[in-house]
């Protein structure tokens, strides 16, 4: 599966390309929001990891446009100063789940498996009806 | 404002003071007038009569010499013989003796047979008529009494008795007019004997004193009566005989000191006493001065009015009495006054002077000192709104000490925030690197074992960084808060259950005492449990084995925000307790005695801010060696209405 995970700290970046390669995903590493939309409209993503604040355009304008183009990319967020206002605003967005830096990799690889596992369940109870 | 208060009460006291002096002063001056009034008209009363016994003494004293020379040797023999020479000679011996102004002796006829004057042996003709005498003849008995002489009798007498009797009407005010410019009679004292020779009327004996200008009797009545008394050079005691309204015999004295013969009575006193017969006595103006007089008629032989006798006693003693009397009354009401007026003073200044300490002490409060001087309590209601005073101040010191140090907290609290969300979204970047790095290298199997616990301490090292973070974010972040209605004790109770075995392991009791009827409180269960989750770990971790953690709740009145109603949980341990100086740092930030990596010191300023976004307060009580108690109280939101928490 190919994770698209968007933040402005290289060592963020790094340490997510680390973890998740280590654990048989493609990894995709964009330090911004265009760069981002830019790499989506190349690829197809199963999964999005996205750093909340980030300078330009933040993670929020990030979800509004994919929400838009691809709604059904389920998007993780990501957040060194987690706020509830930031919790509500990130699942009003839809955004598949939440996850607090600093993380250690199990706790990064359970999060990402939960949502997938999730994606599944959602798809193979909709499939039949489609 | 203050001087009013003082001059008020002054004018009060004052007011008071003046308004009893002044009836006192007419009701007293009153009184005292007419005390003193009617005592001297009793004494002049009498006076009066005194005077009156002097003057009919006079009158008895003059029959007496006369029936003495009846009974002297010769005396018949020539009276019989109508020997005239020698009866003149006994008539002058007598009349010496006797000091009489004029005696004589009548025939059984009436004619005048021999007198004392100097024309003692009248010629024969026509005589003057001898009332006096020809009473006795009439009556053949010893008479005596007041008469009125003629001036035809008294030249006949002897021409220098009519001189005597002869007074000028002087001019008197408020006297009645009279026709005549002067009195040409006399009033004289007379007694008649009649001499008898064996049952046969001989004549009559006669003598008298004329009472015009004369000064005996009204001097001795002035010398016996009023002991010569002097009131400021005049003597105080009057006494006058009148005939008719006339002054003739007087020690009454006209402005320029001589006697004031010639002047006459009022027409009031006239026509009561002569008039109507009757005593008189009142304050009368005689001749100059006021007097307190009295005046009765006198009558003569035949019993008709013909004269007056006087006494008076000067009234300016009296008035000067009681103008003394009054003044003294003057006196103390100044007095009063001015005692009224220093008490006033001495008052206002002790009542007051507290009470402007109190208004010094009040602009003292108002420029912001805590610590106003009051000065000595007083006794009373002042003493009273004095401590009244202070409670209130002490009150606004502590509220402003609270306020004071909310608002510290709370500043301290946005500070801190501002920082920890800075730092944390620096710092979380990095440690997610040293997280997954180390993490990563701890899951190669090539690794020795030293190196792999290296590893390791880094990871506990950033685990404990992340603690720390973590712990600034939740302290700084002013979460909006989740409430929902909430059964306090059943929120205590199983935030209480979650601490039991780590409790029981370390060897400490938990005992959780409900109050009753505890209304419903809206919390966020979260943050609350937290809140109080930190506190119990503090206790237990304060706490020695064998000790114990007391949780209550109860309902109670807020310490600082009066009257309003809510809800207290106390945690109370048997720990080790927080030093005096320990207590303002404990909601500090980072503050913490616990050994490093045990404690963040972010515990209790957490707590402190949950239960400030709640809207309640927190107060800490400690002894150290003996334990501390935490006091969260929490208000009862009163508009939502309040749930009775049955059955908890
Ligand atoms: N019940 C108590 N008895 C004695 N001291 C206490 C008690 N509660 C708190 N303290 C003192 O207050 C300090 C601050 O407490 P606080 O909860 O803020 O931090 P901490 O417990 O040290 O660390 P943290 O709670 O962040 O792990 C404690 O270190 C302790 O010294
Ligand atoms: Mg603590």
């Amino acid at each position: 599966m190919k994770i698209l995970v968007v933040d402005d700290e290289r060592i963020v970046l790094d340490s997510c390309q680390k973890v998740l390669e280590a654990d048989g995903f493609e990894v995709y590493l964009v330090p911004s929001a265009n760069k981002a939309l830019q790499a989506m409209k190349k690829e197809g993503f199963g999964l999005l990891l996205v750093d909340i604040k980030m300078p330009e355009h933040d993670g929020m304008y990030l979800m509004r446009e994919v929400k838009k183009k691809w709604p059904d990319i389920p998007i993780i967020v990501m957040s060194g100063y987690p706020t509830t206002n930031t919790i509500e605003e990130a699942v009003k967005m839809q955004a598949a789940a939440f996850i607090a830096k600093p993380f250690t990799p199990d706790e990064l690889l359970e999060i990402i498996r939960k949502v997938i596992q999730k994606e599944e369940n959602h798809e193979s109870k909709q499939s039949p009806s489609d | 404002m203050f001087y009013s208060t003082r001059s008020k009460l002054i004018a009060s006291f004052l007011v008071v003071s003046f308004l009893v002096g002044a009836v006192s002063l007419f009701i007293g001056g009153q009184l005292l007038y007419k005390a003193v009034l009617s005592e001297a008209t009793n004494r002049v009363r009498l006076d009066l009569n005194s005077a009156r016994e002097i003057y009919l003494t006079r009158i008895k004293q003059l029959k007496c010499p006369l029936s003495i020379t009846t009974l002297g040797f010769g005396f018949l023999s020539a009276l019989k013989r109508h020997d005239a020479p020698e009866l003149a000679i006994r008539l002058r011996r007598l009349a010496q003796q006797a000091e009489l102004d004029f005696a004589g002796i009548v025939t059984k006829e009436g004619t005048t047979l021999c007198r004392m004057g100097p024309d003692s042996i009248p010629k024969e003709g026509i005589q003057a008529p001898n009332p006096i005498a020809n009473l006795a003849l009439k009556r053949r008995v010893a008479t005596s009494g007041t008469v009125v002489l003629s001036e035809e009798f008294l030249s006949a007498e002897d021409p220098e008795l009519a001189d005597r009797a002869r007074i000028q009407l002087l001019p008197t005010p408020r006297a009645a007019p009279r026709a005549e410019k002067e009195e040409l009679s006399g009033m004289a004292l007379a007694a008649a004997v009649p001499v008898f020779d064996k049952g046969d009327l001989l004549g009559v004996i006669y003598g008298g004193i004329l009472l015009n200008r004369s000064q005996t009797i009204v001097d001795t009545v002035r010398d016996t009566v009023f002991q010569q008394e002097i009131y400021k050079g005049r003597s105080i005691g009057t006494a006058t005989i009148f005939f008719k309204d006339l002054r003739i015999s007087t020690n009454v004295l006209t402005p320029d000191g001589k006697r004031a013969i010639g002047t006459r009575v009022s027409k009031e006193v006239r026509e009561h006493v002569l008039g109507k017969g009757k005593k008189w006595t009142d304050r009368a103006f005689v001749v100059s001065d006021w007097y307190i007089t009295a005046y009765e008629p006198i009558e003569d032989i035949f019993g008709e009015r013909v004269g007056m006798l006087y006494v008076g006693v000067l009234e300016a003693k009296y008035a000067d009495m009681r103008t003394k009397a009054l003044s003294v009354l003057v006196l103390i009401i100044v007095a009063g006054m001015l005692l009224a007026v220093g008490l006033g003073y001495i008052l206002e200044k002790k009542i007051m002077s507290p009470v402007h300490r109190l208004i010094k002490a009040g602009h003292q409060v108002s420029e912001g000192s805590l610590t106003p001087e009051i000065g000595p309590i007083s006794k009373g209601e002042i003493g009273v709104l004095q401590n009244t005073f202070q409670d209130m101040v002490a009150a606004m010191g502590r509220r402003r000490a609270a306020a004071e140090n909310r608002l510290l907290q709370s500043e301290k609290q946005a500070s801190v925030g501002r920082l920890a969300a800075g730092v944390a979204h620096e710092i979380n970047n990095p440690l997610t690197g040293v997280l997954t790095y180390t993490h990563m290298l701890l899951r190669r199997k090539d690794i020795g074992d030293d190196i792999r616990s290296d590893l390791q301490t880094i990871v506990e090292s950033t685990e404990r960084v992340r603690k720390i973070v973590k712990g600034l974010l939740d302290f700084s972040r002013q979460t909006k808060l989740d409430q929902e209605p909430t059964e306090v004790n059943r929120l205590v109770r199983s935030t209480i259950s979650v601490m039991e075995n780590q409790a029981l392991v370390k060897g400490v009791s938990i005992e959780f005492n409900p109050g009753e009827n505890l209304p419903m409180l809206t919390l966020d269960r979260n943050q609350f449990q937290s809140m109080l989750l930190n506190i119990i770990i503090n206790a237990l971790d304060a706490t020695e084995p064998g000790g114990s953690i007391r949780v209550s709740t109860g309902v109670s009145l807020s310490a600082s925000n009066a009257g309003k109603k809510g809800v207290e949980i106390a945690i109370a341990d048997t720990g080790c307790g927080i030093p005096q100086e320990d207590l303002d740092k404990l909601f500090d930030p980072f503050f913490s005695t616990k050994e490093v990596g045990q404690g963040t010191g972010l515990g209790l300023s957490v707590s402190f801010g949950i239960v400030q976004r709640h809207g309640g307060t927190i107060r800490v009580q400690s002894e150290v060696g003996r334990g501390s108690t935490f006091t969260i109280w929490l208000p009862v939101d009163e508009r939502g209405g309040e749930h009775e928490n049955i059955g908890s």
